[in-house]
């Protein structure tokens, strides 16, 4: 396949395999060995790199969906010439040891202070989650950020002048399509068997650990119609092709939907949250998955299309076992539509992941409910994540508690054992079925103390 | 002094900062070859041969089996019973028994997915437990790859002590830890005209891999180059295992007639590569009515894995430590180190002591648990001053008063006495799910080889004169993130009077460098560091000596002139041992160490009772490192290393199903990120040592050992209980918190 890019400013044209690696594109067919690989499933930020001015994992990226952008790598950051400020103040501080991570801590960093100039410490741990260091503890990595915060720079990434779509080779392995426009992508849809790739941080991470490559690969991340997210006084529908940052950044997201931008705020870490989309977290129906709890207990419905037309399937309804959701071998997922909630109404999301970010939840809830004027609960929502093979609803607690006066007492702790009582996890490498239990019962418990 | 005690920025700095640093996986290599390995599934078996797929074009690909082997099949390290490749029996989950090159990288999956093993497995030994009934022997005679005992000099009075107090007894489980060096492991193996073959790799022992090379292939040194090339961290994790899959590449090269690289992803990095050993401590201490602490007898056990690697040493080291920073008049530890059908554990920062230290500090924590006494006020009546003596028999020096000046400053920086009673109230009064805790460790680290080591390594130094004025620190110790490129020539500019941009550092290769011993043991900056100090004089003796009259006294001149020569001048340094230290190898008594660098940490931390979680907030950490030869590194290795041992404390976690572990990526495995590490204070005190290089100690390993017990102490603070064990996952905590329930 034939693209075009910018890399470090320079315009190239590349002849590629569409689903290598950005990654391996960079360090092997151009010799930009700055980047690094420290995991292959975008856990480490080694391989940050920058895209349009976005920090992005280069090993989550398929080469084919650089084309037309802008891709900024260290070797593009700065010189001992003329440097970033924060080269010299990772240098001053002592925030480089071992080195090879450093240099996706630095993009992260560079990214980081180009959205938020002057950050708080709280945002520049943020801002780094993604990227882990094994030698500095971060406390150096730390300060270094915060002396280079507020040092001006030049930093103007030079536009792509290539435009239209990429060119497909005859001998391209994969068949990747790529359509820009819904109808076409649903006529690509419906010509055969494909799988669908959006942001590729789940699907490029599985192709790593050698999963086999699908022959035909129909791209989503050029559809426009797909992308952004659209408030009415009924409420929003948000583009599949959406990603967590979009909703992370919107105002109106985090003051209507406190709850899903609180999800996707926990996902992964900032790389992964301007990669992922919400159609791609909807799709993979991993159980762990965090947005979709949040999006089934407000009410989210699932909007499909194909060439027959739409059809919308409420969130709870969407998932029938184990990674299987109900989307026809024709269908795109199109939007997620989500209610204006009542503005009484509670929302939480809790997550009990590994860590503080780039975690899997051991145990996630997405809980809404609304206090009556009699101080009853009503409209109670309760969706949990990682205790079963799907999202799980808790029917015998949310009935249990509809109804209910909040000052009953004892009511959280009857609701706990409710919650723990009702599901049916399982032990894993993550937890136990027992810790499950228990501490879905403790959220359940958490989100009623309010 | 003017280089010395300067925070001067790291050397490899700017390159690292540019992505200008080539490791090894960014160094083009034009046909080079790959090379991989096929690998037991099973924990023990019978190997009763290797099954090819017939579909397979074999005669694309070259493999290796224990058949075609012409040297000694062994990786040589302490012992030689690793084979390289297995002849008839396989003894754990991974173990590589056959070796596959190819021309690249789909090929080589080819082949390594075409061929199969046939194994016939047998009944393995996968727990500590097990290993020590002996019911089932798979190592030696009783599983025992090493036991040792450290007995008191007087062992009536120590069996009267253990009768007449009261004794308090603890056991101690710490898990395992997987290094998570940023840059997995890898070497590449070129083949030489003349039959031998040149290694490059991320390694921290050029001269370990050139020893095991020269054994297992039967070549001369002459013919076998050893190269490290910039290493992207390793903490012990790329002290033994570059020798296995070095040796594997070269017996690819030298089949292949190739060069064959062997560079991990992180998958088979966790697969393959050791980890810190396991360990189980027993703790029993005798106290007198009065709360003296009067003997205490100790049993460590650490799960060295199917093979020998470095495990005997290692428990060496944690034994010479499992009494901890505390004067106790008699103590008897016995270590063992007990063979499991699981992957060899390997060097991990710390080597023994994290885990013996950890179980030595908890038991402090239950000893005042149990006599009703703030676990501060007994580390302060019981702490070691000077004078006193170790278990091993080694008097603390005269004048050496570290081990009180750290923890008071610590207590006295972190404000703990204060924070510990607002917390406890807070605490008591609180509503939410959030409880919070303070802890306190005291410990110590013995820095350099253990006893005589030091004599037997022998380091060399050499400093050469360039023909610009400049000089070059030759040496075999690598820099891996720690910083010896920049502290090695902060030394050497010290001592030849020269600003610290005038001394090179030569990237150790076994071809240029003498043998100044492995970067291990946190003994680069003290021990070689004062060899190159002697190197120094020598360099500069020799230009005074060999200079014209021209030069007068100008040393610099006169090296310069002899290198524009041709004939340039080489000071040699060689480790000078020290005949008043005594040290009985056998009985693990005397001057197990020449130095000890001490650390208190005081950490804060919260629980979630609700999820269980732990969040390490706050950590004040004070050192004394004899002198710190850069302050700014030497603050880096405190709080990288601090988060290590938190880390291992509560968050890292690999469990083993048949033998197979099963948190194998970064998913799984989890270290921490910038969010969960705390804000750290660290102060550097410092006592000169006479033994080390400007009076420095050594340091890499000492915040390892500090982490987990405070941490744990700051958890028991919180919930007024904490496990004996380590991790301390939300689950195990979960867990743990259940079993006290009625």
């Amino acid at each position: 396949m034939k693209i075009v890019c910018t890399v470090n400013g320079q315009r190239r044209e590349l002849d590629v395999r569409p689903m290598r690696r950005l990654l391996d594109v960079l360090r092997e067919d151009l010799g930009l060995t700055g980047t690094k690989e420290g995991c292959g499933e975008g856990e480490c930020g080694a391989c940050a790199v920058h895209v349009d001015g976005r920090l992005m994992n280069a090993c989550q990226m398929p080469v084919f969906q650089a084309h037309g952008r802008g891709i900024v790598t260290i070797e593009g950051l700065g010189d001992r010439d003329h440097p970033d400020p924060l080269q010299a103040a990772f240098v001053e501080t002592g925030g480089v040891q071992c080195g090879f991570c450093t240099p996706g801590l630095l993009m992260a960093s560079r990214a980081l202070l180009n959205a938020s100039p002057q950050p708080t410490e709280t945002e520049i741990r943020e801002g780094l989650a993604g990227n882990l260091c094994r030698c500095t503890g971060y406390g150096r990595v730390i300060e270094a950020v915060q002396l280079a915060a507020g040092v001006p720079v030049v930093d103007a990434p030079a536009p792509v002048d290539g435009s239209g779509l990429p060119v497909p080779a005859p001998d391209d392995a994969v068949h990747v399509l790529i359509p820009d426009r819904l109808d076409q992508a649903l006529a690509d849809r419906a010509a055969g068997p494909c799988t669908i790739l959006a942001g590729g941080t789940d699907l490029m991470a599985a192709f790593n650990a050698g999963l086999p490559v699908p022959d035909r690969v129909l791209d989503v991340s050029c559809l426009q119609e797909l992308r952004g997210i659209e408030v009415t006084a009924a409420g929003v529908r948000i583009g599949s092709a959406t990603s967590y940052s979009d909703l992370i950044d919107s105002p109106d997201v985090t003051r209507i939907w406190p709850a899903m931008a609180e999800a996707a705020r926990l996902v992964g870490a900032p790389a992964v949250q301007n990669m992922g989309t919400v159609g791609g977290n909807l799709a993979n129906a991993s159980p762990g998955a965090d947005l979709v709890p949040a999006l089934a207990a407000l009410a989210g419905v699932v909007v499909l299309v194909s060439r027959q037309g739409e059809r919308r399937v409420p969130v709870t309804e969407f998932y029938r076992g184990y990674r299987d959701c109900d989307c026809r071998p024709d269908e795109l997922i199109a939007a997620v539509d989500l209610p204006t909630p009542a503005p009484d109404l509670r929302q939480a999301f809790f997550k009990a992941g590994t860590r503080r970010a780039q975690s899997i939840a051991r145990v996630n809830l997405a809980a809404c409910a609304r206090i009556d004027g009699q101080g009853s609960l009503r409209d109670v929502r309760l969706v949990a994540g990682s205790v079963a093979p799907t999202i799980a609803l808790l029917p015998r607690t949310t009935a249990w508690l509809e109804g209910r006066a909040i000052s009953a007492p004892n009511l959280a702790d009857e609701a706990a054992a409710l919650a723990a009582d009702e599901i049916t996890p399982i032990d894993d490498v993550r937890a136990s079925a027992a810790y499950r239990r228990t501490v879905l019962g403790n959220l359940v418990a958490r989100f009623l103390r309010g | 002094m003017k280089v010395v005690g300067k925070p001067l920025p790291r050397r490899d700095a700017w390159d690292k900062v540019t992505g200008r640093t080539r490791f090894i996986a960014d160094i083009p290599r034009p046909g080079a070859w790959f090379g991989g390995a096929v690998r037991s599934p099973v924990a023990r078996g019978r190997l009763r041969g290797l099954v090819r797929d017939g579909g397979f074009d074999w005669s694309q690909v070259v493999v290796i089996t224990a058949g075609d082997l012409s040297g000694p099949n062994t990786v040589a390290m302490i012992r030689e019973d690793l084979p390289l490749l297995p002849v008839d029996e396989v003894a754990f989950v991974g173990q590589a028994v056959a070796l596959v090159a190819a021309p690249d990288p789909a090929t080589l999956a080819g082949a390594l997915a075409a061929l199969r093993p046939d194994i016939e497995e047998l009944p393995a030994v996968l727990s500590i437990e097990h290993a020590l009934r002996g019911d089932r022997v798979i190592w030696g005679e009783d599983n025992l790859i090493a036991d040792y005992t450290i007995a008191p000099d007087d062992m009536d009075a120590f069996t009267a002590a253990m009768a007449r107090g009261r004794i308090i007894e603890g056991v101690y489980h710490t898990g395992y830890q997987e290094h998570i060096y940023l840059e997995p492991q890898g070497v590449t193996a070129t083949p030489r005209p003349d039959g031998g073959v040149e290694i490059l790799g991320s390694l921290q022992c050029p001269f370990y891999v050139l020893n095991a090379l020269t054994r297992a292939l039967g070549l001369e040194r002459d013919r076998l180059v050893v190269r490290q090339a910039p290493t992207g961290g390793a903490f012990g994790g790329k002290e033994d295992y570059p020798s296995v899959i070095a040796l594997q590449a070269a017996v690819l090269a030298m089949a292949s007639g190739r060069e064959v690289a062997m560079i991990y992803g992180r998958h088979e990095d966790i697969i393959a590569s050791t980890k810190r050993h396991p360990s189980r401590t027993i703790q029993r201490t005798a106290v007198a009515p009065g709360g003296r602490l009067l003997a205490a007898d100790i049993d460590v056990v650490l799960d060295a894995g199917a093979f020998t690697t470095l495990s005997p040493v290692v428990l060496s080291r944690a034994i010479l430590h499992a009494a901890g920073s505390y004067d106790i008049p008699l103590v008897r530890i016995r270590g063992r180190a007990v063979a499991t059908n699981t992957p060899p554990n390997g060097a991990f920062r710390g080597f023994g002591v994290p885990q013996s230290i950890f179980a030595a500090e908890r038991h402090m924590d239950r000893i005042a648990r149990e006599l009703g006494e703030d676990p501060l006020a007994l580390r302060r009546r019981s702490i070691l001053k000077p004078g006193d003596a170790l278990p091993h028999g080694q008097v603390l020096p005269e004048g050496g008063t570290a081990a009180s000046l750290v923890l008071e400053r610590a207590i006295e920086l972190s404000g703990y006495e204060n924070r510990r009673e607002e917390i406890a109230a807070a605490n008591a009064s609180a509503t939410g799910p959030e409880r919070r805790g303070i802890g306190v460790s005291l410990v110590h680290h013995g820095a350099g080889f253990t006893g005589d080591g030091e004599d037997k390594i022998d380091a060399v130094v050499h400093v050469r004169g360039e023909a610009d004025g400049t000089a070059t620190v030759l040496c075999s110790c690598v820099e891996m993130g720690q910083g010896a490129e920049t502290v090695l020539p902060a030394i050497a500019a010290e001592a030849l009077g020269l600003p610290l941009e005038a001394v090179h550092y030569h990237q150790p290769d076994t071809g240029a460098v003498p043998d100044s011993g492995p970067t291990v043991a946190s003994r680069t900056t003290m021990v070689v560091g004062k060899v190159l100090v002697q190197a120094c004089g020598d360099l500069a003796e020799q230009a005074l000596t060999h200079g014209t009259d021209a030069h007068g006294t100008d040393a610099r001149a006169a090296w310069s002139a002899r290198a524009a020569a041709g004939e340039p001048l080489v000071g040699e340094g060689r480790y000078e041992p020290d005949s008043s230290i005594r040290w009985d190898q056998q009985h693990h008594h005397g001057d197990a160490y020449q130095g000890y660098a001490w650390m208190a940490t005081v950490v804060e931390t919260a629980v979630d009772t609700d999820t269980w979680e732990i969040r390490p907030e706050r950590v004040t950490v004070v050192a004394e490192i004899g002198k710190a030869i850069n302050p700014v590194l030497c603050v880096g290795q405190i709080e990288g290393g601090m988060l290590q041992s938190l880390a291992w404390a509560y968050l890292e976690e690999v469990r083993l199903d048949g033998g197979r572990y099963l948190n194998d990526r970064l998913a799984t495995y989890i270290i921490p990120t910038c969010l969960d590490a705390p804000a750290y204070t660290v102060k550097l005190a410092e006592e000169p040592s006479p033994r080390g290089a400007y009076g420095s100690k050594g340091l890499g390993e000492l915040p390892m050992n500090g982490g987990a017990p405070a941490l744990a102490a700051a958890v028991e603070h919180a919930l007024g209980t904490a496990p004996d064990f380590i991790p301390m996952t939300p689950d195990r905590l979960l867990a743990h918190l259940q079993e006290l329930q009625p």
